[in-house]
Formats: structure tokens, C-alpha cells, sequence
């Protein structure tokens, strides 16, 4: 963007104007120049008013009561937490460690067991990587699943490149593990089993509570000790040095605090409304698999596939739905996604899966959008596709011998 | 807790807050936030209605009234950044 608004502004040959628009475009929060009152257009696609979001699972919109908390913080309570000799780093000092107390009740632990880092790929990474190297005298192992999340799977890799073992447990097709065959792979030498909670692509929860966590906790007693992966000013009881970002951390605090408190609301009703966008869409069309187990899943994630079509299209065609096919980690590929290869989905479903995420502000009016849009285009793309009108003449498409080119 | 020492809140007094509520919902200019200040509002008043207990009364109607003060500021903090083009949900089918 910038460079292009260079290069237009260099063709015009007015230095004056360059200067003056870069200096004003860093400090004014002017609005983006692809809205206007009629609607947005961006990489060619015009909408009429900003897409509904359901991809919840890729981000989630910041609460207004977290926000009203974490304000203060960017105005005039700006103090580094770290500062020992004024009032403005001992009342930042204290935020952070209200927000610690706050995280710690969520999850049950103490809040000497919580270290703030920036975020989960992060927290993987130390958990991982730094755990392996502190131990890395008496355990040479390392157990994790095939679906973990790319930040595990590399810090993995890394330690395979270092010498270290590492076992990727295959999944079923539901998406979960096979205790038992975990259970068969732990080695006297394995130094950490990492299997996440729930899935960010397919939303399956897998039973942690039958095996031995942007917040890191680490367990006091046994003691687990890392090597830090970040060196500097020994902040985070030097496990992460760094200076801690109070706004943010209050954030994260507040959220905790408001997730214990909602968390039962809400889950009540994100859960009806996953069955009503699964209901909906089921009751309109065949030919839809929701991949992953349906009994033990987070609430708030349905990853379908739909027979039939093809799933670029299915996105392109759905503009006015902000979903993904998976993982924004992994989505610049066209590739159909590793965690859904894994649980043994055909290539053509692998390529026509959506993943519909739900969340607090979710409306049963967007889900019932939602499910209208994705049935129109689903009807649609199928209505053009010859595969579909042999499989309704009853055609087995699997036996097709297809010509080579 | 917070609420013990203070006189459990009249009728009148929480029929104000929850219309109160209501009406700073209308004003967020973003559909889901507005959605769910009113949903929430009407859905906690509901769970709360048979509540007797005089500290238990108290407790809740300050909680509301801390809600009334983020909503009241949040609905300002919105309307100051709110994006030119409106939701697709808030754009009726002409």
C-alpha cells in the first residue's frame, strides 16, 4: 500500500505532497480509503456493509468490558511494571499482578505458576524447546499428536535437528488420541507428552484430564524447569525477559476474570448455536461431514465439508461471511489442511472444508445467514457440476478410471 | 460482599437500571455489541428475578450499575471509531 501510494505520488512529481502525506498517515487514524457509504471493495470483491464473522477461532472481537479495562492503562496509567522508584511502575506492578491473581483463578493454579508471554506460539515454544534443553541430559523423547498446532510440531522439529527423539502420535479418525497407544510409547527416557486441549482447526477436545496450557503455566510442585528461550532483564522470574506490556496483560486478566464468570452462559449458548447452524444446514442439503468428533468438541468451532464442490469456490462465493477453510497459520496454501490429512478425510473433502466459528457476540440471526448464504452457494455450485448430477444418476464417482493428460 | 451495609434496591430502582441498560444497548453502533448488551441485560434480569435475599439483591443491582457505567463509556469509545460502512446484519434488504 505504501509503496504504491509512493509510486503515485512520485509519477506526479510533487516531493511536497510525499512528505505531507506520510507524516499525516502515521499519527491520524484516518479511515481506510476502500470504504465508502455504499459499501467496501477490496482484491475485487464489492460487498454492501462489513461481512458477518464467524471465524472465531482465528481471532475473536476484544470484549467492551475488556476493553474498558485495559484503557486506562494506554492514557495516563502508562508506567513500566518493571520500574522499582515511582508511583507509576509500583501501580503497573500491581495491575500485572492483579491480572496474574486473575489468569491463576481461571485455570485453578497459583499465580506464581503463571509467566506472561506473547502468546501461545510462544508459551509452545519454551514449553518445548526449554523443558527439552533443561533436561536434556536424562530424557531424549518427546511425545506430541500429528494435528498439534504448527508451533509444537516445529519446536519438535528443532529438537529432532538437535538430536532429541520425537514420536507423532497419529490420531483416529475422530480426531482424538488412543490412550492406550500413548500409553505404549511413553519411554523411560520421555521427557514431555504435548497434546493441545482443543484443535484450532476441528475444535476436538481431547481428554486431558486422563493424561498428566497466551498465559504459560508451569507447574510448582514437581517443579518443572525450563531453559528461557528469551534472555535480557530476568523479568517473568527470568523464564521470559522481556518487558511485560501492562494494558495487554490487564486485558488478558479482565478477560480471564469475565470467562469465569460467562463461561457457562455462554457455553450454553454457543452450543445451541452450533446445533442450529448444523441443523440448518443439514436440513437443506446432503453431502455434508462434519469432520471431527461431534461428542467431545468445543462448542464454538463446526468444521463441515461439503460433498461436491469445490472449496475455493465455496469461500469466494461467500463473501458476506467471513469464515476460512482452516488454520490462518496455514491458509496462504492451497494445500487442503495436515490436521484434517491426518484424521484420514479424502483429499476432495479435505479440499471443501469450512470452519464456522462461533463466539459471545454471535447472533442466532448471522448463524441463520449464515446458513442461508452457505446453502445457496453450496446449491449453486453443485447445480454446475457434472460430478454431482452422475453421483445423483448414481454413479460411484470413486470407480471413474480418468483419463491421464 | 461489597453490597453488605447497603439497603436492598427498590422496584422502581431496578426497572430504571434495567431500562437504563437498554438504552445505552441501543446506542453501541456495532450490531454484535449492541445484540449482546441488550440479550445479556434481558437474560440476567430474567435469571435474577426471583431473587429475595435482601444482600444477594443489593449485590447484583451494584453489579448491574458497574455494567451501566463500562456500557455508558463503551457506546462512546465505539461511536468514535465506528467504521463508515455498517454491518451486513444492520443493512435491511430494500
Amino acid at each position: 500500500m505504501a509503496s504504491k501510494l509512493l509510486l503515485q505520488t512520485l509519477t506526479r512529481r510533487q516531493p511536497t505532497t510525499i512528505i505531507r502525506r506520510f507524516s499525516t498517515a502515521a499519527a491520524v487514524a484516518t479511515p481506510p480509503d476502500y470504504e465508502d457509504p455504499s459499501g467496501i471493495t477490496m482484491k475485487g470483491v464489492k460487498i454492501s456493509g462489513r461481512p458477518l464473522y464467524l471465524d472465531m477461532q482465528a481471532t475473536s472481537p476484544v470484549d467492551p468490558r475488556v476493553l474498558d479495562s485495559m484503557l486506562p492503562y494506554y492514557l495516563s496509567r502508562y508506567g513500566n511494571p518493571h520500574s522499582r522508584t515511582h508511583l507509576y511502575g509500583w501501580e503497573s506492578e500491581n495491575a500485572v499482578e492483579t491480572a496474574r491473581a486473575q489468569v491463576a483463578a481461571l485455570i485453578g493454579a497459583s499465580p506464581k505458576e503463571i509467566i506472561f508471554t506473547s502468546g501461545a506460539t510462544e508459551s509452545n515454544n519454551i514449553s518445548v524447546k526449554g523443558v527439552m534443553h533443561f533436561y536434556k541430559d536424562k530424557k531424549r523423547h518427546v511425545i506430541t499428536t500429528q494435528t498439534e498446532h504448527k508451533c509444537v510440531l516445529d519446536s519438535c522439529r528443532h529438537l529432532q535437528q538437535e538430536g532429541f527423539e520425537v514420536t507423532y502420535l497419529p490420531v483416529e479418525s475422530d480426531g482424538l488420541i488412543d490412550l492406550d497407544r500413548l500409553r505404549k510409547e511413553i519411554r523411560p527416557d520421555t521427557g514431555l507428552v504435548s497434546v493441545m486441549a482443543v484443535n484450532n482447526e476441528i475444535g476436538v477436545v481431547q481428554p486431558m484430564e486422563e493424561i498428566g496450557i497466551g498465559a504459560l503455566y508451569m507447574r510448582r510442585r514437581p517443579r518443572i524447569r525450563v531453559e528461557p528461550q528469551m534472555n535480557g532483564g530476568g523479568q517473568e522470574r527470568g523464564i521470559r525477559s522481556g518487558t511485560v506490556p501492562t494494558p495487554l496483560v490487564v486485558g488478558m486478566g479482565a478477560a480471564c476474570e469475565l470467562a469465569m464468570k460467562e463461561m457457562e452462559y455462554d457455553e450454553r449458548r454457543i452450543k445451541s448455536l452450533q446445533d442450529r447452524l448444523l441443523n440448518g444446514i443439514r436440513e437443506k442439503i446432503d453431502g455434508v461431514v462434519v469432520n471431527g468428533s461431534m461428542e467431545r468438541r468445543y462448542v464454538g468451532n463446526l468444521n463441515l465439508s461439503f460433498a461436491y464442490v469445490e472449496g475455493e469456490s465455496l469461500l469466494m462465493g461467500l463473501k458476506e461471511v467471513a469464515v476460512s477453510s482452516g488454520s490462518a497459520c496455514t491458509s496462504a496454501s492451497l494445500e487442503p489442511s495436515y490436521v484434517l490429512r491426518a484424521l484420514g478425510v479424502d483429499e476432495d473433502m479435505a479440499h471443501t472444508s469450512i470452519r464456522f466459528g462461533i463466539g459471545r457476540f454471535t447472533t442466532e440471526e448471522e448463524v441463520d445467514k449464515a446458513v442461508e448464504l452457505t446453502v445457496k452457494q453450496v446449491v449453486k455450485l453443485r447445480d454446475m457440476s457434472p460430478l454431482y448430477e452422475m453421483v445423483k444418476e448414481g454413479i460411484d464417482i470413486k470407480q471413474i478410471q480418468w483419463a491421464q493428460h | 460482599m461489597a453490597a453488605s451495609g447497603l439497603a436492598a434496591p427498590t422496584r422502581t430502582e431496578v426497572l430504571q437500571l434495567y431500562r437504563s441498560l437498554l438504552r445505552v444497548a441501543r446506542q453501541f453502533c456495532d450490531y454484535n455489541i449492541r445484540e449482546y448488551t441488550k440479550r445479556r441485560t434481558i437474560d440476567a434480569f430474567r435469571d435474577n428475578k426471583n431473587l429475595t435475599d435482601p444482600s444477594q439483591l443489593s449485590a447484583a443491582f451494584s453489579d448491574g450499575k458497574a455494567q451501566l457505567e463500562v456500557a455508558k463509556r463503551q457506546a462512546v469509545v465505539y461511536s468514535l471509531y465506528a467504521p463508515k460502512v455498517k454491518s451486513i446484519m444492520d443493512i435491511k434488504p430494500s
